[in-house]
């Protein structure tokens, strides 16, 4: 537990120590702000139901540009040879990058809270429903990283990473446009596989397990193959 | 200390070693020589189980390197040729890093972190950013990273390859100082460095272990210097 937490906060501060981590934090919390203010002054009710909305679709370009270095740059600059022979399980190193990070992201996320205050002084936003709401984009977002970093694993280079990593999200994202075009259980299973779904049901405030389970599969799944991937030798 | 019996490595269909076998007892200093693309990178990564064998086996310290690899990485210290370095962490926070990975005791990590720095004259540059240190002091911090354990075993591929002539002086009395104490690998292309610090040479040719024999008994037999046998071993002649 000792070296996840370590590679954990090793993961973390590298974030905060590159430049392109705070490119993005600031270009986040720019685009945040921009449509929280158009979303509010257009629809003047208090509500982040739409803010939600956006957050989540801007996670789709975001989180592969923070995920993109996780174990590509390891793997081009030689880090990845120390790490594999110290005696550290490749489990904690998996798991140690991955919570490295989701604190990263959960900071971007949190950096959003100040919108809750600033809605609840103009009306009544349901404390419940934002909380639900914060919960199904941070849940997609660890979903996100997880898939990120499984995209880093499988190469030496970020930009192949990053593509991989947009690969996946678009077609977890926007498969439900496409769903018109299937029926039955292809159709039944589109709908459970993209995200939209399941994200739509946590910002309308609605918890449900299915959902959770959704995400948290997602993750260990994630998890599990980058394990996998890391332990391939063919890369080495 | 260190056993291995019939290693073989295949990467697709080439053959990268061939039938490997040696042992290295505790305490020695080897030199481990060999042209560009001869098979010492893949024999030592062979050894720290950073990758494994197509076949043979590897023992150190009595583990199995493929079945007990966890135990065996604590008993090693690893500098591969390129020194494995997070270049936007200080100096003292990759080292601290390092020690946390390697199983240092938790009260003893500043300690050891502190007495590496002391060894490796990096005080200095403690707390700098690694990514504005001179080649000099990076290949210095990762052998320091290869020691902060205190490892039984010491594997150093090309340890004083971009070090100005003062501190390939201190890196080989670091080396030498460990004589009897730890059991060295030390890869090298430069011969006197062996000849000053070995006790024992193996040369590998085309993945192939050519000569393994004590350096003193070698040279006396042979009756020159290593750099000589060296080329005369690696002479098309003899390569046929």
């Amino acid at each position: 537990m000792s070296k996840i937490i370590a590679i954990a906060k090793k993961e973390l501060k590298t974030y905060f120590k590159s430049t392109i981590a705070y490119i993005v934090l600031m270009i986040t919390i720019s685009i945040f702000n921009i449509f929280f203010f158009l979303i509010i002054d257009e629809n003047r009710e208090a509500s982040l139901r739409d803010v939600f909305k956006v957050m989540e679709f801007l996670f789709i370009f975001i989180v592969p540009l923070l995920t993109m270095k996780i174990f590509a740059e390891e793997k081009s600059s030689g880090t990845m040879e120390f790490l594999m022979s110290t005696p550290t399980t490749n489990t904690a190193i998996v798991l140690g990058k991955y919570l490295g990070s989701l604190m990263f992201f959960t900071f971007i996320t949190a950096m959003s809270l100040s919108y809750y205050f600033i809605i609840e002084f103009f009306g009544q936003p349901g404390c419940l429903t934002v909380l639900s709401g914060y919960l199904g984009v941070w849940l997609e977002g660890a979903m996100f990283i997880a898939i990120g970093m499984l995209t880093s694993s499988w190469t030496k280079n970020q930009i192949i990473a990053a593509i991989s990593s947009y690969l996946i999200l678009f077609l977890l994202y926007f498969s439900i446009s496409f769903i018109k075009y299937f029926s039955g259980i292809t159709e039944s299973l589109i709908r459970y596989a993209g995200t939209w779904s399941h994200a739509e049901n946590f910002i309308a405030g609605l918890v449900t397990t299915s959902d959770i389970v959704y995400y948290l599969s997602g993750i260990a799944v994630c998890i599990i193959l980058t394990r996998i991937s890391i332990e391939n030798r063919l890369w080495r | 200390m260190i056993i291995t019996q019939n290693i073989t490595k295949y990467f697709g269909g080439f053959q990268a070693l061939k039938d490997v076998s040696f042992t290295i007892n505790k305490g020695e200093i080897v030199g481990f020589l060999g042209q560009n693309g001869a098979g010492k990178t893949t024999l030592m990564r062979i050894l720290t189980s950073y990758l494994p064998a197509s076949s043979g086996e590897v023992v150190i310290g009595g583990k199995n390197v493929a079945k007990d690899s966890l135990a065996v990485r604590r008993k090693i210290g690893y500098l591969p040729e390129t020194p494995p370095l997070y270049l936007n962490m200080t100096v003292k926070d990759y080292l601290l890093f390092a020690a946390q990975l390697k199983d240092v005791l938790p009260g003893q990590q500043r300690f050891q972190v502190n007495k590496v720095l002391e060894e490796c004259n990096l005080n200095d540059v403690r707390d700098k950013t690694i990514a504005v240190l001179s080649k000099g002091y990076k290949q210095r911090v990762g052998i320091a990273q290869a020691i902060i354990n205190d490892p039984e075993v010491l594997i150093l591929d090309e340890p004083t390859i971009g070090l100005d002539p003062v501190q390939i002086i201190q890196v080989r009395n670091l080396i030498k100082s460990l004589e009897h104490k730890r059991t060295v690998i030390l890869s090298t292309h430069i011969l006197s460095e062996i000849q000053q610090i070995a006790q024992r040479v193996l040369i590998i040719r085309s993945g192939k272990i050519i000569v393994d024999a004590n350096l003193k008994e070698f040279l006396s037999g042979k009756g020159s210097n290593l750099e000589e046998i060296f080329l005369k071993l690696h002479s098309p002649q003899e390569e046929q």
